[in-house]
C-alpha cells in the first residue's frame, strides 16, 4: 500500500469533514449545490469503504492472516502518535455506516433536509464522527470522535425543532454529557494504571499490570464500559433511547440505527483486544455483566414492543432488542457466536434503517404527521423562516399503487425484524441459535438467549402486524398518501441489500467467520500497530 | 497534597452530583460544570502530582524525570474545550425547552419541585 | 443428474409466475388465471414424469452450496412420498386455479390473488422438496406468510383481518418452535440433512434432548395442522375466498404438519412420549372437530371443523406408531384432500349462486343445481366413509388400527369405542350437510335465485369426485402403486404388508363402519331437525378458542404495559440516578474484589495555602449546591470561585497551559450563563399543601444526598489511590524527549496538542464547529416564555425616566453610566487582540496556543459588545462567525493534508526557526498553520454562540406586542 492509496484509511474521516467545511462557506440558499455535494460525498464514502474492505481482506480473500492496515497520523511511531487501524471489522462497520448514511441522506432529499438549516453539514459531520470511532486505535481519540458524533447527533435530533424534539434532546444531551464525564474518568484511570492510551499498546501492557494496579485498571475499564453501554442502550441505562429516536426526523432516526452499534462495536473491540483470554488477571472480567445485562435489555425491549402503541416506539424498542442480543452474544463469546452476531448486526441495522424510513409514509394517510413541526408562526420579526415556506414542493414523481408498495415494504421490514424468511433476518437468527447449539453442553444463559430471541421475534411480529393492519388494511376513505420515488428508492435499496445478504449468505458468512477468528487472536492487530513502518523514517 | 486534592475532587463531585439530581435545568447545568472541574482535576491527578516543575523543556535533550507528565495535561485541555462546548449547547437547549414548554423542569412538565 | 436440475426449475416456476402476476393490470382476471394455470401445469407435468425414476424407491437429490459453513445448503430432494405430496399440491392447485377464475369477481384485484396463490404453491412445493430441515422451516414460515396474505385478501372486512392475523400469529409461533426443534435435531445428529437425520433414529430417540426437540416439533406441526388446542384459527381462516379454503385450509397447507410428522415418523415415532402426546392429541382433535362440526350452521364452518377432525384422525394414526397405521395415515391424507377440496368448491358454488352459506336458509337445491348436488353428495358420502368411495377404505384401515393398538394404556380399551363414535359423528354431519342443502322443499327468500354453476366451474369438482370413485372402487389399479412407492420411501425396510381391498370379509372394522353409518343416519333422523336450533356446539362451544386467544393476547399486552411502566421511566432524574449508581458500582466492585489501599508513592508535602484555597472552594461548591435553586446569580458566582481555584491548582501543579485555558473558558462560560439567566423564570419557594414539605420529598432528597456523598467519597478514594501509586513508565517520556527535537516546540503540552496528538485537536475543533451551528440553529427558532419577553425591570425604569424628561431621549441613561467602561473597553479591544496574536504565535514554546488565543480574541469581541451595544458594534465591524469556522476547518485540513504532497501521512509537520526582531526567534512550524486553523474555529464558534445569545434580547417580539417595535433600541 503505497502512494496515495496509503491515505485511504484516513479518507472516511477527512472527506466528510472537508466537504462540510466547504459547505459552510456557502449560504443556505444554494440548496441544490449542497445536496449534490453531500450526496456525492456519501457515495464516495461507500466506495472508499468497499476499497478498504478489499484492502484488509486481500481482495475479499478469506485468510484471517491478512493483516490490518495502520495509519500513523503525524508520522509518529505507535504507540506515541494516534493511529488509525482498518481491519476486517472496522472496514465492515464503515461500509455499513456509509450504506445506511447514503440511503438516509437520499431519503432526506424528499423534503426533510429543508425543515431546518445546515442539515447536510451536520449529517456529514455525524458520519465523520462515526467513521472516526470505527477507525481509531487510541482510546482518548475515541473519546474525541464520540464527542464529534454526539455533537452532530444533538444537532440532528433538534433538526426541525418543535417541542417534543427539544425536550427529548434535553434528556439526551444531559445524559450523554454525564456519560462523557464517565468516559474521561475511565480513560484517566486506565492511563494511571498502564501509562498508555493506544489500544494495541494497552493490550500488550495489560497482562503484566502489577496486581496493585489491577483494581485501578478494572475499575477504569468498568466505568468506561458503563459509558459504552449507555451508548449501546443497555437496560437500565437506555430509557432515553426510544423517545429520542421517535422524536427525531425519519432520516435522522434511520442513521441513528448505526449509533447504538458504535457502542456495540467498541465493546466488541475492547473485550476481544484488551480483555480476551490472554489478558492475565483481568481476562474476561465483564462477560457475565454483558450476558445478563444483554438479556435484561432484550426482555425490556420485548415488553416495550408489546406495549408500544406507535410504530416509532416499536422501532425504538427493537433497537434495544437488537442491542441486547448483540451484548449477550458478545458476553457468551466464541468464534461461531461472534461470526453470527456480526451477521445479525449488519442485518438488523439495515432492517431498522428501512423501518425508520418507512414508518412515516405508512403513517402518513392516517394521522397527518406534519414535516414542518418546527415551523410554526414566528414570534420575532427577524426570525429565520425555514426554507419550506418559500420554495416549491419538489418531492419527486408520485408513483401509483402506493399502498401496494408501502404494504410490500412494510411486510418485508416485519419479516426482517421478526426473523422470518425469506430475508436475511431468518439467516441471522438461525446463525446465532446454531452457534449457541455448537457446544456439547448448552449453557443456561444460551437457553435464555434463544428463548428471548424467539420471544422477541414473536413480539415484533405481533406488534408490527397489529400496527400494519391498522395502518394499511383498514379501509381509509381519503385517497392514499402521496409517495415520491425519492422516498421509495432508499427503502428499496435497503431491503434489496438484505435480500442480497440472504442470497449470498455463504461468502458473507465466511467473511464474518474469518473476522471473528481475526478478532480472536489479537497478535496480528498488535503486531500491525506497534510495528507499523513510518513514512521514510525521518521527518521532512 | 494528594489528600487535599482528593478531598477537593470529592467535594466538587458530591456537590455536582447533588445538583445533577435536581429537577431544575439550570441546577443541572451548574452541576455538570462542577463535575467537569472535578473530572479535569481527576485527569490531571492521573499523571501523579508534581509541584513547581518547569513547564517548558530546554532545547537540548530533556530529562523526563524533571517534568510533570504532559499527557494528562493535553487530555485535560481537550476535555475543557469539549465540556465548554457541550455546556453552551445544553444551556441553549434548556432555554429553548423552557421557552417551548413554559417550564424549566427537566421533564418539560411540572412535577413536584 | 439433469433431472434434479429440472426439479429446481419446477420449484422456481411458481415464484416466477407469482412475480409475473403481480405486475399484471388490476383487472386482468383472465390473463392472471391463464398465467397461473399454465405455470401450474408446466410444473405438474414434469413432476408427474419423474414417477418412473422414483418407482423403485430411489431418492433424487441435488445439493447447491448456500450457507455451507452452517450446514445449510439448498438441498432439493424428491422421493416417492414427497412426489405424492407434490402431485397433490400441483394437481389440486391446477384445479383450484381453474375454479378461482370463475369464483373471483372481475371487480377484485385478481392478479394479486393469483400472485399470492402461486407464491404459496411455490412455498409449499419448496417445503416438500426440501432435503434440509432448516430449508423446510424456511418454506414452512413462508406458507404461513402467504396464507396470512390470502386470508386477508378481502381485508376490507374485519373478520378477514382478524382471521388472517390470528392464523399468522399461531402458525408463526409454531414455526419458530419447529425451527428450534429442528435445530435441536441438528445439534443431536450434527447435520441438518434430512437423510442424515433419518439415518440416526436410535441416536435421536436415545438422546437427552429428544423430548424437548419432540415437543417443539410437535407444537409446530400441531399449530399448522390445526390440532386441538390450536385448532381454533382454522374456522376463522374461512374468511378467505373459498378457493383458498379449498386449497390451503383443506388440501395442502394444513397437511404441512402431517407431512413433517410422516417425514420424521421413522426417527421420532415409537417412543412412549410420542404415543402419548401424538395419539392423545389426535384423538381429542378427532372428537372435538367432529362434535363441533355437527352443530355448525355455516357451510364452510361445518367443512372446517370436519377438516379439523379428519386431521385429528391422521394424527391419531401416526401417533399409534405402527407401520400399518402410518400407511393408513398417508392414504387418508390423499383421500381427504380429494373429497374435502371438492366439497369446499361445492360449498363455494352454493355460496356463489345462492348468496348464502347458512344451512338454516338453504334447502332443496338439488332441483336447481342437480349436477353440483350429485357431485357434492358423492363427495360427502366419501367424507362419511360410505363403501365404494375412497374415504371408506382409509376409514376401514383406521378402525382396524384402532382395534390393533397395544400400548398397555387405557387408550387400548377406549380407542375402538371413541373411533366408532367419531365415525358416527362424521356420518351425522355429512348427512346433515347433504340433506339440509340439497334435499327437502325448495328454499325461500334466498338473496339470489339459484341455478347451475358454469360448466368449467364445476369441472374441478367433477375431476376430484371421479377420483374419489375410482380410488374407492378399484384402489389397487389407481392409487395402489403410488401409495406403495410413497410408503416404501418413508418406511423402507419396515414397510408392512397391506391390501387395498374393498372387501376383507366380515370383520370387526366392517361392523364398526356399519354401526357408524346406521348410527349416524339414525341420529340425524331423530335429532336432525333440532340441530338448526343450536347457535354454538354444546360442551365444546364453551371452549371459545378465538376468545381465549384474544384474551391471552390482551393479557400479554396489558402485562407488558404494566411491566414496562414498572421497569422503565421517562423522568430524567431517575435515569441520571441509575446512571450514577451503575457507574459507582462498576467503579467500586474491582476495589472490593482486589481490596483498596493507598499505593507506595510518598505524599508530596502539603502546602497550607493550597489546603486553605480548597477549603474556600469546597465551601463555595457546597454553597452553590445549596443556593442554585433560588439564587442563581449567587450560585454562579460561587461556582466561578471554584473554577478560579481550579485554575490556581492547575498552575500550582505545574500545568500553566491548563490554568490559562481554564481561566479563559471560565470567563466565557460565565458570560454565557449570565446571558442565559435572563430567560429563566422567577423561582418562587414551593408551597406545599399543608405548609409543610411532604415526607417523600425528604426521602428523595435524603436519597440524593447520600448518593452524592457516596459518589464524592468514591471519587476521592479512587483519586487518592491513583495518585499514591507509582507512575508506570508510559508515553510521557517519549513526548518530553522528542518535543523539541521532533516537534520543534519547547512547550510539550502544546506540541502534543498540535503535533503528537493533533488529531485530537482536529476532532475537538470539529465539535466546537458543530455545537456552534446547532446553537445558532436553535436560537434562530428561539421563542422565549411570554413573561420574559418584556424588557428587564431596570431598562424599563431607565426608559421611563428618560421619557419623563423632555431634554433627554430614550437610552441616554444607559449610555451615560456606561460611558467610562465603554471608552476603556473600546481601547482595550486592540490590546487584547494583540495579546491573542501573541499567545497564538508563541504557543508552541510558551503557554498559550490556538485555543487560548481564540478564546481571548472572542473575549475582546464580547467586551466590545458589552460596552457599546450590539447594534453599534455590528454597524462598525462585521463578524461573520460561520465563515471563520469554515475557514478554520479548511485551513486545518489543508495543513494536515499538505503532508501528502511529500508522501507523509496526514498532519505530519515540519518546522524551521526564523529570528524576528522584538518577538525573538520564532518557530515557523506547519503546526502553527494548524494552530491558526484552531484559532479561527474557536473565534468563530465563541463569537457565534455569544452573539446569537446576545441577539435574543434585542429581537423585537412580533404578534404579541407590536408597540414593542417602536420602543426597542435599549441594547
Amino acid at each position: 500500500m503505497s502512494g496515495w492509496m496509503q491515505h485511504l484509511i484516513v479518507a472516511p474521516i477527512l472527506l466528510p469533514l472537508a466537504v462540510s467545511g466547504l459547505l459552510l462557506a456557502f449560504d443556505e440558499r444554494r440548496r441544490t449545490l449542497k445536496r449534490v455535494l453531500s450526496l456525492a460525498t456519501v457515495a464516495a464514502l461507500v466506495g472508499i469503504a468497499v476499497m478498504l474492505l478489499w484492502l484488509v481482506s486481500d481482495g475479499f480473500g478469506l485468510s484471517p492472516a491478512s493483516a490490518p492496515r495502520v495509519y500513523l497520523l503525524g508520522n509518529w511511531p505507535a504507540p506515541f502518535g494516534i493511529v488509525l487501524v482498518a481491519d476486517r471489522l472496522s472496514a465492515l462497520m464503515l461500509l455499513l455506516a456509509s450504506l445506511l448514511g447514503f440511503t438516509a441522506l437520499f431519503y432526506a432529499m424528499a423534503r426533510w433536509d429543508r425543515s431546518g438549516p445546515r442539515f447536510h453539514v451536520l449529517f456529514l459531520l455525524l458520519l465523520a464522527g462515526i467513521n472516526g470511532a470505527f477507525l481509531t486505535g487510541d482510546i482518548f481519540n475515541l473519546f474525541v470522535f464520540f464527542e464529534v458524533l454526539l455533537a452532530a447527533s444533538y444537532g440532528l435530533i433538534l433538526h426541525g425543532s418543535g417541542t417534543e424534539r427539544t425536550s427529548a434532546s434535553l434528556h439526551y444531551i444531559t445524559i450523554n454529557i454525564a456519560t462523557s464525564l464517565l468516559f474521561l474518568i475511565g480513560v484517566a484511570m486506565i492511563y494511571a494504571a498502564t501509562g498508555t492510551l493506544n489500544m494495541a499498546d494497552l493490550a500488550t501492557r495489560i497482562p503484566d499490570v502489577p496486581s496493585g494496579n489491577l483494581a485501578l485498571l478494572e475499575g477504569g475499564a468498568a466505568i468506561l464500559g458503563t459509558a459504552f453501554l449507555v451508548k449501546s442502550g443497555m437496560w437500565p441505562l437506555s430509557f432515553w433511547l426510544s423517545r429520542t429516536y421517535a422524536a427525531a426526523a425519519p432520516p435522522v432516526a434511520a442513521i441513528f440505527a448505526i449509533m447504538t452499534k458504535v457502542g456495540i462495536y467498541i465493546v466488541l473491540r475492547l473485550t476481544s483486544l484488551l480483555f480476551g483470554q490472554a489478558a492475565g488477571g483481568a481476562a474476561r472480567f465483564a462477560d457475565d455483566w454483558l450476558i445478563w445485562g444483554g438479556l435484561a435489555t432484550m426482555l425490556f425491549g420485548t415488553i416495550g414492543i408489546l406495549s408500544a402503541r406507535k410504530l416509532s416506539r416499536i422501532a425504538g424498542h427493537y433497537v434495544l432488542v437488537s442491542s441486547g442480543t448483540l451484548l449477550a452474544a458478545i458476553g457468551i463469546g466464541g468464534h461461531a457466536v461472534t461470526a453470527a452476531l456480526l451477521f445479525y448486526l449488519v442485518s438488523s441495522t439495515l432492517a431498522l434503517g428501512a423501518l425508520y424510513l418507512i414508518i412515516e409514509p405508512v403513517g402518513r394517510n392516517v394521522e397527518e404527521e406534519d414535516m414542518t413541526s418546527g415551523i410554526s408562526e414566528p414570534v420575532f420579526d427577524d426570525e429565520y423562516t425555514g426554507a419550506l415556506e418559500e420554495d416549491e414542493d419538489e418531492s419527486g414523481v408520485v408513483i401509483p399503487g402506493t399502498i401496494a408498495i408501502l404494504g410490500g415494504g412494510f411486510i418485508f421490514c416485519t419479516l426482517l425484524l421478526s426473523g422470518l424468511p425469506p430475508l436475511s433476518g431468518f439467516i441471522a437468527k438461525f446463525a446465532i441459535i446454531d452457534a449457541l447449539f455448537q457446544p456439547a453442553a448448552i449453557a443456561p444463559a444460551s437457553w435464555l438467549l434463544i428463548a428471548l430471541i424467539i420471544g422477541s421475534g414473536l413480539a415484533t411480529l405481533i406488534g408490527l402486524t397489529r400496527a400494519g393492519i391498522d395502518l394499511l388494511w383498514t379501509p381509509s376513505e381519503d385517497n392514499p398518501p402521496r409517495l415520491s420515488v425519492i422516498e421509495v428508492a432508499p427503502i428499496g435499496l435497503l431491503l434489496a441489500t438484505c435480500l442480497a445478504l440472504m442470497l449470498s449468505a455463504g461468502p458473507i458468512f465466511l467473511y464474518m467467520e474469518t473476522t471473528a477468528v481475526a478478532l480472536g487472536d489479537r497478535s496480528a492487530y498488535i503486531e500491525a500497530v506497534l510495528h507499523a513502518p513510518r513514512a521514510n523514517g525521518a521527518r521532512p | 497534597m494528594e489528600i487535599a486534592l482528593a478531598l477537593a475532587i470529592g467535594i466538587l463531585t458530591a456537590s455536582g452530583l447533588w445538583l445533577l439530581f435536581r429537577p431544575r435545568t439550570f441546577q443541572v447545568v451548574l452541576g455538570l460544570s462542577l463535575l467537569s472541574y472535578a473530572v479535569n482535576l481527576f485527569i490531571l491527578a492521573a499523571g501523579r502530582l508534581r509541584t513547581n516543575a518547569p513547564p517548558i523543556v530546554g532545547k537540548e535533550a530533556a530529562d523526563p524525570a524533571l517534568y510533570a507528565d504532559p499527557v494528562p495535561q493535553a487530555l485535560v485541555l481537550t476535555a475543557i474545550v469539549i465540556s465548554f462546548a457541550t455546556t453552551a449547547l445544553l444551556l441553549v437547549v434548556l432555554l429553548a425547552s423552557r421557552g417551548l414548554t413554559g417550564t424549566d423542569h427537566v421533564d418539560g412538565e411540572e412535577g413536584e419541585p | 443428474m439433469t433431472d434434479a436440475r429440472l426439479l429446481l426449475i419446477i420449484l422456481a416456476l411458481p415464484f416466477l409466475g407469482s412475480l409475473g402476476a403481480a405486475f399484471l393490470p388490476t383487472r386482468g382476471r383472465n390473463k392472471a388465471a391463464a398465467l397461473a394455470g399454465i405455470v401450474t401445469l408446466a410444473a405438474l407435468l414434469p413432476t408427474a414424469a419423474f414417477y418412473p425414476t422414483l418407482a423403485h424407491g430411489e431418492t433424487m437429490r441435488l445439493v447447491i452450496p448456500w450457507l455451507s459453513s452452517l450446514g445449510l445448503d439448498l438441498t432439493v430432494r424428491l422421493n416417492g412420498f414427497s412426489w405424492l405430496f407434490s402431485i397433490l399440491i400441483l394437481g389440486i392447485g391446477a384445479l383450484v386455479v381453474l375454479y378461482a377464475r370463475y369464483y373471483m369477481s372481475p371487480q377484485d384485484p385478481v392478479p394479486r390473488f393469483f400472485s399470492f396463490l402461486l407464491a404459496f404453491m411455490g412455498s409449499m412445493l419448496g417445503m416438500v422438496l426440501s432435503g434440509n430441515l432448516i430449508q423446510i422451516a424456511f418454506f414452512w414460515e413462508m406458507t404461513s406468510l402467504f396464507s396470512f396474505l390470502l386470508i386477508g385478501y378481502w381485508h376490507h372486512n374485519q373478520s378477514a383481518r382478524d382471521g388472517a392475523r390470528m392464523a399468522l400469529v399461531v402458525t408463526a409461533f409454531g414455526g419458530l418452535c419447529l425451527l428450534v426443534g429442528f435445530m435441536l435435531l441438528g445439534h443431536i445428529v450434527g447435520s441438518y440433512d434430512v437423510d442424515r437425520i433419518l439415518g440416526a433414529g436410535d441416536l435421536i430417540r436415545g438422546h437427552a434432548l429428544y423430548l424437548p426437540a419432540l415437543i417443539l416439533i410437535l407444537i409446530g406441526a400441531f399449530t399448522k395442522s390445526a390440532q386441538f388446542p390450536f385448532h381454533f384459527w382454522l374456522p376463522h381462516a374461512m374468511a378467505a375466498p373459498t378457493p383458498v379454503s379449498a386449497y390451503l385450509h383443506s388440501a395442502t397447507m394444513v397437511k404441512a404438519g402431517i407431512y413433517v410428522l410422516i417425514l420424521l415418523w421413522p426417527v421420532l415415532a415409537g417412543t412412549e412420549s410420542w404415543y402419548l402426546i401424538v395419539a392423545t392429541t389426535g384423538l381429542m382433535t378427532l372428537l372435538v372437530g367432529a362434535w363441533a362440526a355437527i352443530f355448525q350452521q355455516d357451510l364452510k364452518g361445518l367443512l372446517a371443523y370436519s377438516t379439523i377432525s379428519h386431521l385429528g384422525l391422521i394424527t391419531l394414526l401416526l401417533g399409534l406408531g405402527s407401520p400399518l397405521a402410518a400407511v393408513a395415515a398417508i392414504f387418508h391424507t390423499v383421500n381427504h384432500a380429494t373429497f374435502k377440496a371438492s366439497l369446499f368448491m361445492a360449498a363455494g358454488i352454493i355460496d356463489h349462486e345462492t348468496g348464502t352459506r347458512d344451512l338454516r336458509k338453504l334447502s332443496g337445491l338439488a332441483h336447481f343445481m342437480p349436477i353440483t348436488a350429485t357431485l357434492a353428495m358423492v363427495a360427502a358420502a366419501a367424507m362419511a366413509g360410505v363403501p365404494l368411495l375412497n374415504g371408506f377404505l382409509s376409514k376401514e384401515m383406521f378402525l382396524a388400527e384402532a382395534l390393533e393398538a397395544h400400548s398397555g394404556t387405557v387408550l387400548d380399551l377406549i380407542l375402538p369405542l371413541l373411533a366408532t363414535l367419531a365415525s358416527i359423528f362424521s356420518v351425522l354431519y355429512s348427512v346433515r350437510f347433504i340433506h339440509q342443502t340439497f334435499l327437502g322443499p325448495p328454499p325461500v327468500d334466498l338473496p339470489r335465485q339459484p341455478h347451475e354453476a358454469p360448466r368449467w366451474m364445476r369441472f374441478p369438482i367433477e375431476v376430484l369426485v371421479l377420483l374419489c370413485l375410482l380410488v374407492g372402487i378399484i384402489p389397487a389399479l389407481t392409487i395402489g402403486p403410488f401409495l406403495a412407492t410413497a410408503v416404501r420411501s418413508v418406511m423402507g425396510g419396515r414397510t408392512p404388508a397391506y391390501s387395498l381391498a374393498i372387501w376383507h370379509g366380515f370383520s370387526l372394522p366392517m361392523l364398526m363402519s356399519a354401526t357408524a353409518l346406521i348410527g349416524g343416519v339414525g341420529l340425524y333422523v331423530l335429532f336432525g331437525a333440532r340441530l338448526n336450533g343450536f347457535s354454538q356446539s354444546p360442551i365444546i362451544g364453551h371452549f371459545k378458542g378465538r376468545r381465549t386467544f384474544e384474551i391471552v393476547l390482551a393479557a400479554i399486552i396489558d402485562g407488558a404495559r404494566a411491566l414496562h411502566r414498572l421497569l422503565g421511566t421517562r423522568r430524567l432524574q431517575v435515569q441520571l440516578r441509575l446512571l450514577v449508581v451503575t457507574a459507582m458500582v462498576a467503579g467500586a466492585l474491582p476495589f472490593f474484589h482486589f481490596g483498596y489501599g493507598r499505593g507506595p508513592r510518598p505524599d508530596t508535602l502539603l502546602d497550607p495555602v493550597f489546603a486553605l484555597l480548597w477549603m474556600l472552594a469546597g465551601a463555595c461548591a457546597i454553597g452553590a449546591a445549596w443556593q442554585a435553586k433560588f439564587h442563581r446569580l449567587a450560585a454562579l458566582v460561587l461556582i466561578g470561585v471554584c473554577g478560579l481555584v481550579t485554575c490556581i491548582s492547575f498552575a500550582w501543579l505545574s500545568a500553566p497551559d491548563l490554568a490559562l485555558t481554564q481561566l479563559l473558558v471560565e470567563s466565557v462560560t460565565l458570560v454565557l450563563l449570565l446571558l442565559g439567566l435572563r430567560w429563566l423564570p422567577k423561582r418562587l419557594p414551593a408551597v406545599w399543601p399543608g405548609e409543610r414539605v411532604p415526607f417523600h420529598v425528604y426521602l428523595r432528597r435524603g436519597g440524593d444526598l447520600s448518593l452524592a456523598l457516596l459518589g464524592g467519597v468514591g471519587t476521592a478514594a479512587i483519586a487518592y489511590a491513583m495518585m499514591t501509586r507509582e507512575a508506570t513508565d508510559g508515553l510521557s517520556r517519549y513526548f518530553v524527549e522528542h518535543a523539541y527535537s521532533g516537534g520543534g516546540g519547547t512547550n510539550v503540552v502544546n506540541v502534543i496538542l498540535v503535533d503528537f496528538r493533533a488529531f485530537d485537536t482536529y476532532g475537538e475543533i470539529t465539535v466546537l464547529a458543530i455545537v456552534a451551528l446547532t446553537v445558532f440553529t436553535l436560537l434562530r427558532r428561539f421563542r422565549p416564555a411570554a413573561e420574559s419577553i418584556d424588557l428587564p425591570e431596570q431598562q424599563r425604569r431607565q426608559n421611563a425616566f428618560d421619557d419623563a424628561r423632555e431634554d433627554r431621549t430614550r437610552g441616554d441613561t444607559v449610555r451615560h453610566y456606561l460611558l467610562v467602561p465603554r471608552v476603556l473597553m473600546e481601547w482595550l479591544f486592540p490590546v487584547i487582540l494583540t495579546c491573542a496574536l501573541y499567545l497564538l504565535v508563541r504557543g508552541h514554546d510558551l503557554p498559550g496556543g490556538g485555543f487560548a488565543a481564540g478564546v481571548t480574541a472572542s473575549i475582546a469581541i464580547i467586551l466590545l459588545y458589552m460596552a457599546s451595544g450590539t447594534r453599534s458594534v455590528e454597524t462598525r465591524l462585521r463578524v461573520q462567525p460561520v465563515h471563520w469556522i469554515s475557514a478554520g476547518l479548511l485551513c486545518a485540513t489543508a495543513t494536515g493534508a499538505a503532508a501528502w504532497v511529500f508522501g507523509y501521512p496526514f498532519l505530519s509537520t515540519c518546522f524551521r526557526y526564523v529570528n524576528l526582531p522584538v518577538i525573538g526567534d520564532m518557530p515557523v512550524a506547519s503546526a502553527l498553520l494548524f494552530d491558526i486553523g484552531v484559532f479561527a474555529v474557536v473565534v468563530g464558534t465563541t463569537a457565534l454562540i455569544l452573539v446569537a445569545l446576545a441577539h435574543q434580547s434585542i429581537r423585537s417580539p412580533r404578534a404579541r406586542r407590536p408597540s414593542e417595535r417602536s420602543r426597542e433600541g435599549a441594547d
